[in-house]
């Protein structure tokens, strides 16, 4: 009796093993899918952040984008240069110039620039403040909670002083400060030096109202647009257009920096960088060991 | 018409009132881990409810088939060794565990192969969660159930047939979407809000899936009740006898007054 119900056992579980493997192995053969054996070798090649920088959902949808020919081999943000090296052998192709992506906060107006500001005690956080009326004057600009900061995973973005800033020697550009920002003031934008020029301004009003909530903002005046082709007034305000913008950065283009009443043209990016040495103007350089703002702001 | 009432109350008890989430606290893994966000939630509830119908109908098989004393294919096989009425009394159901984890993993594995091959948009939408879904004990807790609902009976006739296992594995599935879509709901909500900073990330999740458990118990009693209502209707006309009072007894007074009233 016991032998039978142990020979019994044994054997329903290895005719379950024998029937499910060749199941199994026969839909393993049936239901066969062809994939390209380079997406599993994109796939080591990538970092494995998995943060969605490059525009895909993970590094696994960007392997097969890359290997499809839908996405460039140079989008990953994490991995950089020597990654885009890696996957552009793998795929065959010839590596052109990678621009890294940076993001660039559009806003220069540290806490006692904004005019306007009323006392808050609502949720600290920009995503409810934004939806109050009259948090501070300018409905335009940084609000200085710091969902960026939280967002980031990198350690690369501060408030300081009231002023989100990044720090572009931890920044790797995978976006996640611009997607979280409320006020869409963070743009992602292809650094074509260590340092490049940005309008640090968002405010689309006309430049009277600008004057009443903010001391440094772009108020739409046009100089910068006369003195270089690379500005346009767009809405109120000063755009640059980064795929003529040239890193040398000519003598016009100094002079709109030069011109501008607000200094608002400023050169962001790492600080240890060249070609600040030439231009005079007003260059953010925070000194994160001494001013980073963890402090909520008390309004 | 007994079977129909039957099969209700497996469903509404499954679904709502004995959530394997909520009530039993199993699957929890996913429902903690894929509830952050509503469209994940739905895949992940759907991709289960459909492996745990599937594991529903191989495990009643097996159980039904191999494992229950007497049961037609061991004791087929047991009689070229032994007498009939011995062979009728070898118990496999010591194998439960090893074959519903097997006859799950296997299934899900075929499931993942087929839907890959034929129908790549849903692989895309399920592919994560499948091979998550092997080890989610909701599924197990399934087939256990069904398996003492088969064997574990006293009387023979009351062993579920396969259309109670599916119900009880379909609308389980159905429960635990419930349960993660609405706990994913309240999880995007609680991004707006001002959590101190000690209970943020998977504590807050747990006292809000524990409040969510509270609520659900709102529902208990109510299966127990809904048996009474729906036997005593069929019962009333032919013999009004008293409500029996060993049920709970919130649920059989409230439920047995107004049945005496309205049948008396």
């Amino acid at each position: 009796m016991i032998f039978v119900t142990i020979g019994l056992a044994a054997g329903t579980m290895l005719v379950m093993a024998l029937v499910f493997s060749y199941i199994l192995g026969w839909a393993n053969t049936a239901f066969h899918v062809e994939t390209d054996p380079r997406i599993d070798a994109v796939m080591d090649a990538l970092p494995g952040a998995n943060c969605g920088g490059c525009g895909f959902i993970g590094c696994g949808e960007y392997a097969e984008a890359v290997v499809g020919g839908n996405a460039q081999v140079n989008k990953c943000p994490v991995g950089g240069e020597s990654c885009a090296a890696s996957l552009a052998q793998i795929m065959g192709v010839e590596l052109g110039a990678a621009l890294p992506y940076r993001p660039i906060v559009h806003c220069g107006a540290h806490y006692e620039d904004r005019l306007g500001r009323t006392e808050y005690h609502g949720e600290q956080r920009c995503g409810a403040a934004n939806i109050v009326a009259d948090v501070q004057g300018c409905t335009y600009g940084c609000l200085g909670f710091g969902d960026c900061v939280s967002a980031c995973n990198y350690d690369a973005i501060h408030v300081v002083d009231g002023l989100a800033t990044v720090d572009y020697e931890k920044c790797v550009g995978c976006g996640a400060c611009a997607k979280v920002c409320p006020r869409n003031i963070i743009t992602i934008t292809p650094f074509k030096a260590e340092r490049v020029l940005a309008v640090t301004c968002s405010n689309k009003d006309k430049g009277k109202d600008i004057t009443k909530v903010c001391t440094v903002g772009c108020i739409g005046c046009g100089a910068c647009a006369r003195a270089s082709d690379l500005f346009t007034i767009k809405d109120n305000l000063s755009t640059i257009d980064y795929d003529a913008y040239d890193p040398s950065c000519g003598a016009d283009v100094m002079k709109a920096c030069e011109k501008c009443p607000r200094k608002r043209i400023v050169f962001v990016g790492k600080s240890d960088s060249d070609d600040v040495a030439e231009f005079s103007g007003d260059v953010v350089e925070p000194d994160f060991k001494t001013t980073v703002d963890d402090t909520e702001w008390r309004g | 018409m007994n079977y129909l009432i039957d099969i209700m109350l497996i469903a509404v008890s499954a679904a709502l009132i004995n959530n394997f989430v909520l009530y039993y606290f199993v699957g929890i893994c996913p429902f903690i881990g894929v509830s952050r966000q509503i469209d994940m939630a739905v895949g992940m509830g759907l991709a289960v409810t459909f492996v745990i119908s599937i594991a529903a109908f191989l495990s009643w098989t097996m159980t039904t088939m191999v494992l229950i004393p007497a049961a037609p294919l061991t004791a087929w096989i047991g009689g070229f060794f032994m007498s009939p009425e011995a062979a009728a009394k070898i118990d496999l159901t010591i194998l439960s565990y090893i074959v519903y984890i097997f006859a799950i993993s296997a299934s899900v594995q075929f499931v993942e192969m087929y839907v890959r091959r034929f129908f790549p948009a849903l692989y895309k939408s399920f592919g994560v969660f499948l091979p998550l879904i092997t080890t989610n004990c909701a599924i197990l807790f399934a087939c256990l159930t069904i398996m003492s609902n088969v064997s574990g009976v006293d009387n023979p006739a009351d062993a579920w047939d396969l259309g109670r296992s599916l119900t009880l594995a379909f609308f389980g599935g159905i429960g635990f979407t419930i349960a993660i879509v609405i706990m994913a709901g309240i999880r995007e909500e609680l991004d707006f809000c001002d959590i101190p900073p000690a209970l943020r990330g998977a504590a807050i999740t747990l006292i809000v899936a524990g409040i969510l458990s509270m609520a659900f118990m709102g529902f208990t009693g109510v299966d127990t009740g809904l048996k009474n209502a729906l036997k005593s209707d069929s019962a009333a006309q032919i013999d009004p006898k008293p409500i029996p009072k060993d049920e709970s007894p919130l649920t059989s007074v409230i439920i047995g007054e107004t049945d005496k009233k309205e049948w008396s």
